[in-house]
């Protein structure tokens, strides 16, 4: 039963130490500032700082399954753009008999440059957050527990995901189903997986909410935080910077 | 010959802390139970003869085969197992399928596995549950289709972890019997089990295991006369045995006819 | 006080065709130990449900009848309110782990933080109920990589830790080492004395006999039998029910050994040792 339901990496870095409502401004800001100055550099260096602070996390190396996944998807964009993109006008450069437009490629790598920031921005929040650090910072916020769990689950979706693979893939394998092997053998085994995983979830939150009701998850007492966390001087700065560079960009968006 | 060779086993889930800390030990065609206290490394002992997980040192050899040179599917040909949480296990939204599953893998056709399915279900008891959902039963009918799935495979080795958890009477009943037909049609049986008494009664062969060794291994009755040492490792004897040692017997009784029978002989 | 009173439950599963609870009534006292017995699908989960409101609030269904746990109404109450008055630990208790915290200490923490239970008491609680349910060791491990039995250590845990004033447990040593169940029976004992009401589902027959101080025979959704154990486990009929009479008894029975002053048989080790000795005693 190795189900370690979450993404969370325990380390003792300044970025793990942030106000969790902090890294979901950053989130946020991230997201926010490319639509409003879409100039290909400004998200190439918003990608770069998200990068430096997964880096002082210490836990870039969990971030790189996730931009492999996401290579896929962004190769998937960058072809069907370059080839059919509406405004394509002028060749780029052709594969075989199949031609490349600039327009279609530059539109493809600006989408490419956003989806990676979201990506990064939100591995920081993830891999540096506790769950349940999250949902009290929320919960202190006014927001309602049950909001604070749904919204940290849909985070841990994915690992969820994962050790419901797992799992299912041992019950399957134990009973003869070849799961190990080459790609074809491991592409086969993964069709059979799909029904039980989205079954065995579903039936799983059912189960998970009753483990959560009854201990009093949704009383109405004011809840206590066993680690509640002191808030800092640097909370506030932090906060501030975060505003500050949004502000700005909104006045280079004005005055540009 | 159905056997399993286990050969200087050690197992650690993370670095630092073993959890089986060196086990040697051979299996032929026989019942043998696994007792220990919780935490002992009973499930992760199992999971390794399965293959699900692999030997940080030492080998295990299935039937001659080493676990780490094929793989869980092939092996499952071979040895089945009844996962401790049947919700480990069960993964069909229909009980038949989820018992044919097994069968139709390794290679029965679709009418044997039908055949073997049915007829497994129906030693457990469940010939009316077939077209239900798994997940609408009780715990102790998901625990019998769990073992109904493995029973369908007819593997030569059988292994149950916490086959009883939650039978009554008649599920521990039927449960001894299938332990015990098993071993007589020559196949090779592991159960694990905190319930002394249904030990006692299944078992030619039982092994102690604490805290990730082998502290006593023999018969049932030579391993229920070490009152000591199963104090020691959490355990305790049957309830007769407590009962019959109380009273100042020197011979361990396992079963209560079997003390009934002497007294009467004694008188 | 009467801490629960049930008055003719029914219920019916959504989808089920047949009732699961066929119109059960009882009433049990502030402090007692109820054992709960019958054979597998009697009905003694589904009750254990519906006692903590989890029917009809959770599973929907057919619902008819009362059911009062410390004067307030189940249907009038949700369950997290409820569950503050009264706990349960699931048959399963993997389902038990509420997978919203990473250490088996912070899981014990949850019920106590939506309580609104004060840091330094709920700190004292953990320690406690770490250590009742020898815990420790695993205080900082991820409550998903405990061995079946550990889990359900943590489930009982978090539950005791709560106070709760009535603990439904539903089979809660099920998976337990020997000395492990005993020594949660032995828990449960001293907190019943403490004023605290047990239902407790169990097969442990043995256990039930020795702990409880009423025993509810429960089949085919009814309760058929409420009594104490000595005249539960006398019954000519309990085979009917999937339960087998303590060994104790059955040896005791088979020698036609009864306690003299109530002529009933032993249920327990102790009594039986003694009876059995006197009864040498006189024979010789
Ligand atoms: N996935 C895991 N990751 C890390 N440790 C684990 C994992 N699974 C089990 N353990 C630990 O390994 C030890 C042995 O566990 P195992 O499940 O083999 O015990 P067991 O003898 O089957 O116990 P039980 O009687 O409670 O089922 C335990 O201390 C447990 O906490
Ligand atoms: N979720 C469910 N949906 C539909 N029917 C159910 C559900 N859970 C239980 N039942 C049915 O209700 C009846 C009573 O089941 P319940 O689980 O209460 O019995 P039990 O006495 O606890 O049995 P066990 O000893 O197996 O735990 C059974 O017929 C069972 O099949
Ligand atoms: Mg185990
Ligand atoms: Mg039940």
């Amino acid at each position: 039963m190795a189900k370690t339901l979450s993404l969370y990496v325990e380390r003792n870095t300044f970025i793990h130490r942030v106000d969790s409502i902090n890294k979901i401004l950053y989130v946020l800001v991230s997201v926010a500032i490319p639509l409003i100055l879409p100039y290909k550099f400004v998200a190439v260096l918003l990608i770069l700082i998200s990068i430096s602070f997964l880096l002082l996390a210490k836990v870039m190396r969990r971030v790189i399954p996730l931009i492999e996944f996401s290579v896929i998807i962004l190769l998937s964009i960058v072809i069907i753009q370059g080839l059919f993109h509406a405004g394509n006008k002028t060749v780029a450069f052709h594969i075989a008999r199949i031609t490349f437009y600039k327009e279609g490629l530059s539109y493809a790598f600006t989408l490419s440059m956003r989806v990676i920031n979201i990506l990064l921005a939100f591995a920081i929040l993830v891999l540096t957050t506790k769950p349940s650090e999250l949902i009290e910072a929320l919960v202190k916020k006014g927001l309602s527990p049950r909001f604070g769990y749904v919204l940290s689950s849909a985070l841990q979706i994915i690992p969820q995901m994962m050790s419901a693979v797992g799992s299912i893939m041992d019950a399957q394998r134990s009973r003869g189903l070849e799961t190990e092997g080459n790609l074809a053998v491991r592409i086969r085994a993964f069709f059979p997986l799909i029904g039980p995983v989205v079954m065995g979830s579903l039936i799983e939150t059912r189960e998970r909410a009753m483990a959560l009701e009854v201990r009093a998850f949704n009383s109405r007492e004011k809840k206590t935080f066993l680690n509640e966390r002191q808030n800092l001087r640097s909370d506030n700065v932090i906060r501030l910077i975060l505003f500050s560079i949004l502000s700005l960009s909104i006045v280079l968006r004005v005055l540009l | 010959m159905n056997r399993i060779e286990v050969k200087n086993l050690r197992f650690s889930y993370r670095r630092g802390e073993e959890i089986l800390k060196g086990m040697d030990l051979t299996f032929d065609s026989e019942s043998t139970a696994i007792i220990g206290q919780n935490g002992a490394g009973k499930t992760t002992f199992v999971k390794l003869l399965k293959g699900l997980l692999k030997p940080t040192e030492g080998d295990i050899f299935i039937k001659g085969k080493n676990t780490t040179e094929v793989t869980v599917a092939k092996l499952a040909k071979e040895i089945g197992m009844v996962f401790q949480n049947p919700n480990d296990q069960i993964f069909k939204s229909k009980v038949i399928d989820e018992v044919m599953f097994g069968p139709l893998n390794i290679g029965q056709g679709m009418e044997e596995a039908k055949g073997n399915s049915l007829k497994a279900l129906e030693l457990m008891e469940l010939s009316d549950k077939v077209d239900e959902n798994p997940y609408d039963l009780s715990l102790s009918e998901r625990k019998l289709i769990t073992i109904a799935s493995i029973l369908a495979m007819d593997t030569d080795i059988v292994i149950f972890d916490e086959p009883t958890i939650s039978q009554d009477y008649f599920g521990k009943i039927r449960i001894k019997n299938i332990v015990k037909e098993l071993a007589a049609r020559g196949k090779l049986v592991i159960t694990i089990a905190h319930d002394m008494d249904f030990v006692a009664e299944i078992s030619e062969r039982v092994i102690v295991l604490n805290k990730g060794e082998v502290i006593l291994d023999g018969s049932a009755e030579e391993v229920f006369l070490r009152d000591d040492i199963l104090k020691s490792a959490y355990l305790e004897q049957p309830n007769i045995t407590q009962l019959c040692k109380r009273l100042g017997y020197d011979r361990t009784f396992l079963a209560l006819k079997e003390f009934l029978d002497y007294r009467l002989a004694e008188n | 006080m009467k801490k629960i009173i049930v008055e003719n439950l029914k219920y019916r599963y959504p989808l089920s065709e047949n009732l699961a609870l066929k119109g059960i009534s009882f009433e049990v006292e502030g402090g007692e130990f109820i054992g709960i017995i019958g054979r597998n699908l009697a009905g003694k989960s589904t009750l254990c449900q519906a006692l903590v409101g989890l029917v009809p609030h959770f599973y929907k269904g057919a619902y008819s009848g009362n059911v009062e746990i410390s004067g307030m109404n189940v249907l009038e109450n949700n369950i997290s309110e409820l569950s503050k008055k009264i706990g349960i630990v699931f048959q399963n208790p993997f389902t038990q782990i509420t997978a919203a915290k990473l250490t088996v200490y912070e899981e014990i923490a949850f019920g106590l933080e939506n309580m609104g239970i004060e840091i330094k008491e709920t700190i004292r609680r953990i320690e406690y109920v770490l250590h009742l349910l020898d815990l420790e060791k695993y205080k900082d491990r991820n409550p998903f990589e405990l061995s079946g039995g550990q889990m359900q250590r943590l489930a009982i845990a978090s539950i005791i830790a709560m106070k709760p004033e009535i603990i439904v447990l539903d089979e809660p040593t099920s998976q337990l080492d020997p000395q492990g169940s005993e020594e949660v029976f032995k828990a449960i004992q001293s907190l019943s004395r403490e004023g605290i009401t047990i239902m407790m589902v169990e097969q442990k027959i043995e256990k039930i006999a020795q702990y409880a101080d009423r025993v509810m025979l429960m089949s085919d959704g009814e309760v058929v039998d409420f009594d104490v154990p000595q005249k539960i486990f006398l019954r000519d009929d309990l085979l009917n029910y999937g339960v087998q009479a303590p060994v104790f008894t059955r040896v005791c029975r088979s020698l036609n050994i009864k306690n003299k002053n109530t002529g009933l048989y032993p249920v327990t080790l102790d009594e039986a040792y003694e009876l059995m000795v006197r009864h040498e005693q006189n024979r010789s």
